[in-house]
């Protein structure tokens, strides 16, 4: 898959996390920047998000380093979204 | 006739000290030897084992699981357990698997199990969703990251982790890989299905099961006849 725009990372980034915390897919398309993950979502434990960081890897085309991975990053969907498109489209 | 599907607990040896063999179906009947994922994603895919044990139990089959040592309801701490120990287990776990029915078990592997399922003496292998040991460590590795905690809380020795780290499923004869269709690795056939290995809540995949449980008792099948 090749990435064009934005709007297909914020896509893809949806589709990993129903797949991967099991959630419906209409509660994650509506998930806003401001909506909190990690610590927030109990489907959204630290092995789910070793499994999250994977599925994004495979489906994004991108390589994920572990300094990059702190509690930030994964604080909003926001703050998620900002990292995979900046990881994308660069 | 009501095929035996009950559950019993039965004992393998590992280096002298008994270790738990979960099993569902007759002991006499042909039989098959699970061996599940690793570290978390054991616990999540227990229920779903188990769903998958009592289908092919009703089939006829003697369906065998393992508790690898430093897991599960294991004696031993995680702590001592090397890679070698967690082999050695699967070969003779899959040793008294095969004595009853007097018929070498096929092996059952799902995820990490695959790296383990070239150490028992097995007619034929059935894999699902085979993962590198790589992968695996990378996962428990991130999962600690933002966890605070090593290894997302589990004290795996490091000899367990180095060896983890280089595994890879043996390229043997006589396998067959199944992978869900959301899956880009190779496979022999691919089940649409949720990654419940995933899943911080433990679940089962009925479907998944269903369809899982007829591919293997095909491939069971073909197995016997070759």
């Amino acid at each position: 898959m090749t990435l064009s725009d934005a709007g297909d990372v914020d896509l893809t980034l949806r589709a990993v996390l129903v797949d991967v915390l099991g959630l419906a897919p209409e509660r994650v398309r509506g998930f806003v920047e401001a909506t909190p993950l990690f610590g927030a979502l109990p489907e959204f434990d630290s092995m789910a998000v070793a499994g999250l960081l994977t599925e994004l890897e495979e489906r994004l085309g991108i390589l994920i380093e572990d300094h990059e991975v702190d509690a930030d990053m994964l604080e909003t969907y926001g703050s998620l979204l900002t990292f995979a498109r900046a990881k994308a489209l660069r | 006739m009501t095929p035996p599907s009950g559950l019993h607990y039965d004992r393998y040896q590992h280096e002298g000290r008994p270790e738990w063999l979960m099993r569902i179906g007759a002991a006499d009947a042909p039989p098959i030897l699970f061996l599940p994922p690793l570290f978390e994603e054991m616990n999540r895919t227990r229920a779903f084992i188990a769903d998958l044990m009592r289908r092919l139990a009703r089939r006829g089959y003697g369906c065998w699981l393992p508790d690898l040592p430093g897991t599960g309801e294991s004696g031993q701490p995680l702590a001592n357990i090397r890679w070698s120990d967690w082999r050695d287990a699967a070969a003779a776990a899959g040793e008294t698997a095969g004595r009853g029915s007097g018929k070498r078990p096929l092996t059952v592997s799902i995820r990490g199990g695959a790296l383990l399922d070239d150490a028992v003496d097995a007619p034929c292998r059935w894999r699902f969703a085979p993962v590198d040991g790589e992968s695996l460590s990378r996962d428990l590795t991130r999962a600690g990251l933002v966890s605070g905690t090593h290894y997302a809380g589990y004290e795996p020795d490091t000899d367990l982790m180095e060896s983890l780290t280089t595994a890879i499923p043996a390229p043997l004869d006589k396998v067959r890989t199944v992978r869900l269709a959301s899956d880009r690795g190779d496979a022999d056939a691919k089940i649409e299905g949720p990654a419940l290995w995933r899943r911080s809540e433990p679940g089962n995949a009925p479907e998944l099961a269903l369809a899982i449980a007829n591919d293997l008792e095909q491939w069971v099948q073909r197995c016997a006849g070759s």
